[in-house]
């Protein structure tokens, strides 16, 4: 396409639009940052002024939030961990090792990315109890991973698939074994596809709710998305510290996206348009 | 000497499947038992009678159809499908319409481009739970955004308490994921657009053809095969939905928003009816497993395209 003739005026209209879209996130900041007393009224500031804390030391106050935020932490990073662990060496023998089958197991792990998770939860629920996995970080992170994992190997294998035969050949003349060569030669290559994986698993396990809201009872174990919920539910109309919370739940998100950002778009394209 | 060398085809070929086996058993063995074993559990359950006793070892007798039988039976069934239908439906609706807009625009080049499709693309990564939370927040009767914004524009008559009335309520989920869907439909039919040879524009332009004559005749035939992707992507993915419902309403007020992923949770996970929500579990899957299996046709027929070209 030509550059039109106006470039200025189309960052304006982008840069109006994208704003009026932000509108909601951009609300729940600027909640979070004003008095109680200026928050349930008719008539709304629209920035806040003075800018306070409270809201956040509220929300901060028992304890509840801290301990949530912790477990996410742990349950996203068990999930990265999981989930690389057990899709790399996947996804390079379905790229590389011409195995029977492998052609329908790429199919299915389209398809299984697709799943509600409510289906998967409900048996999940069962099967859990039964070999004492629910309320463990154990069992929401394996739960986790049933959505990377998938995920993980659609974006890998095709990357694998683009590491040089003849490099990995060189590597076992030189009389590295198979996992020499996968560790020593493949890895390097496919960086980018691990960061966007790992990135996008540490956003789908700090974000998932329905594993968390159905597998983990005990708030010892319980992920930050069931407890801003419980907020919901708990502090009908403390707006403020609600957004507070909100706020800082969203955080992690907007800081990894922001550094990972070229790589995640990229796994996301990858993900949903390709097989 | 090593076996594995390049050139050795009999001992070598089968070294490679065995290493090839060795190296995919962590990943599904993993599969097998957190995915496909529940998933053949929970179609198990569907026909067997199973309730909380059965969670604490009790008898789980075998019921034939029962469980679907009940579910067929049940009016709240049939109304979270009708919900669900016109949840999938409104949402797809605008956050097609509007993520084609927006593709089209961030289609041309100008400054900044980037930085404003990142931005956008905030919004669909934000966790469900807190993008319901924002939401039910903006849409609040007293003190929400989205009335404050009316009354200050003189349209305050129109504000309302949109997620507490029947009637709203529904269209105030819709909103929230259309705000949810609309970047990444953006991002998906803006790499289509990116597909579109420029020289045809171009000789349009010269042959005479408005702006208008070449969004009908070039951008929209050629962007149909992503279009129809993208919208079968959206269907799977909107039809799913919980957490942002879950979030907002809670299936309520009463039972407006009411859809079938929240109809399955409180069958199986509030009132203990383990087979009857195995059962409506299994039909709420039917639905995109059938919009799967034609995205997948269509990326196959896509890749052989693809490899033919």
């Amino acid at each position: 396409m030509k550059p039109p003739r106006r470039p200025w005026l189309l960052t304006a209209t982008a840069a109006a639009i994208t704003a009026a879209f932000l509108l909601p996130a951009y609300w729940m900041a600027a909640t979070s940052l004003k008095q109680p007393d200026r928050i349930l009224v008719a008539h709304p500031q629209w920035v806040p002024a003075p800018v306070t804390t409270v809201n956040y030391t509220a929300a901060f106050a028992d304890g509840a939030l801290a301990r949530a935020l912790a477990n996410s932490l742990v349950i996203s990073c068990g999930v990265v961990l999981l989930t690389l662990l057990l899709a790399v060496p996947l996804s390079y023998a379905l790229a590389r090792l011409r195995m029977r089958g492998s052609g329908t197991m790429v199919l299915a792990l389209l398809i299984a990315q697709l799943l509600p998770s409510i289906v998967l939860a409900a048996p999940l629920f069962i099967l859990e109890h039964r070999v004492g996995l629910d309320n463990t970080y154990l069992g929401l992170i394996a739960a986790d991973t049933t959505l990377t994992l998938p995920f993980a190997v659609i974006v890998l294998r095709p990357l694998l698939q683009g590491v040089p035969v003849e490099l990995e050949e060189a590597a076992l003349v030189d009389g590295c074994g198979r996992p020499g060569v996968l560790l020593r030669v493949v890895l390097p290559v496919m960086v980018p596809g691990l960061i966007a994986v790992a990135g996008l698993s540490f956003l789908l396990g700090w974000g998932e709710f329905i594993f968390g809201l159905t597998l983990a009872k005990r708030p010892e174990v319980q992920p930050v998305t069931v407890v801003l919920n419980s907020f919901v539910g708990a502090y009908g109309t403390s707006w403020g510290p609600l957004m507070a919370t909100a706020t800082i739940v969203s955080l992690p998100v907007v800081c990894l996206f922001a550094v990972l950002q070229r790589f995640v778009v990229g796994g996301l394209t990858a993900g949903s348009v390709r097989a | 000497m090593r076996p594995g060398r390049p050139g050795d085809t009999g001992p070598h070929a089968a070294r490679r499947r065995r290493t090839g086996y060795l190296f995919s058993f962590p990943g599904l063995a993993f599969l097998a038992l957190l995915l496909a074993y529940p998933l053949l559990y929970n179609a198990w359950i569907s026909v067997h009678d199973v309730g909380l006793s059965g969670l604490l070892g009790g008898p789980e007798p075998f019921n034939g159809l029962a469980n679907y039988r009940a579910t067929a039976a049940d009016p709240a069934f049939w109304h979270a499908v009708r919900l669900s239908a016109v949840f999938t439906a409104g949402s797809l609706l605008f956050q097609f319409t509007l993520g084609f807009a927006l593709a089209l625009l961030f289609a041309r080049p100008f400054p900044l481009n980037g930085l404003l499709r990142s931005l956008l693309l905030m919004a669909w990564l934000l966790p469900p739970v807190v993008s319901g939370t924002l939401f039910k927040w903006m849409l609040d009767g007293d003190s929400g955004a989205y009335n404050a914004l009316l009354r200050s524009t003189g349209m305050g008559a129109l504000s309302h308490d949109w997620l507490n009335d029947p009637a709203t309520a529904l269209g105030g989920v819709i909103l929230a994921n259309v705000w949810v869907g609309v970047p990444f439909n953006m991002l998906l039919l803006l790499v289509g657009l990116h597909g579109i040879d420029p020289e045809l524009h171009e000789a349009a332009a010269l042959d005479g053809a408005n702006a208008w004559q070449r969004f009908r005749r070039i951008t929209l035939p050629l962007m149909r095969p992503v279009s129809v992707t993208v919208l079968l992507l959206g269907l799977i993915y909107t039809f799913k939905v919980f957490d942002l419902v879950f979030v907002m309403t809670g299936g309520g007020p009463v039972d407006a928003t009411d859809v079938l992923s929240l109809y399955v949770y409180q069958v199986f996970f509030t009132s203990f009816r383990f087979g009857r929500g195995a059962a409506a579990g299994l039909l709420l899957l039917a639905v995109p497993l059938l919009a799967a299996a034609l995205y997948v046709r269509r990326l196959r027929r896509e890749a052989r395209e693809g490899e033919a070209a």
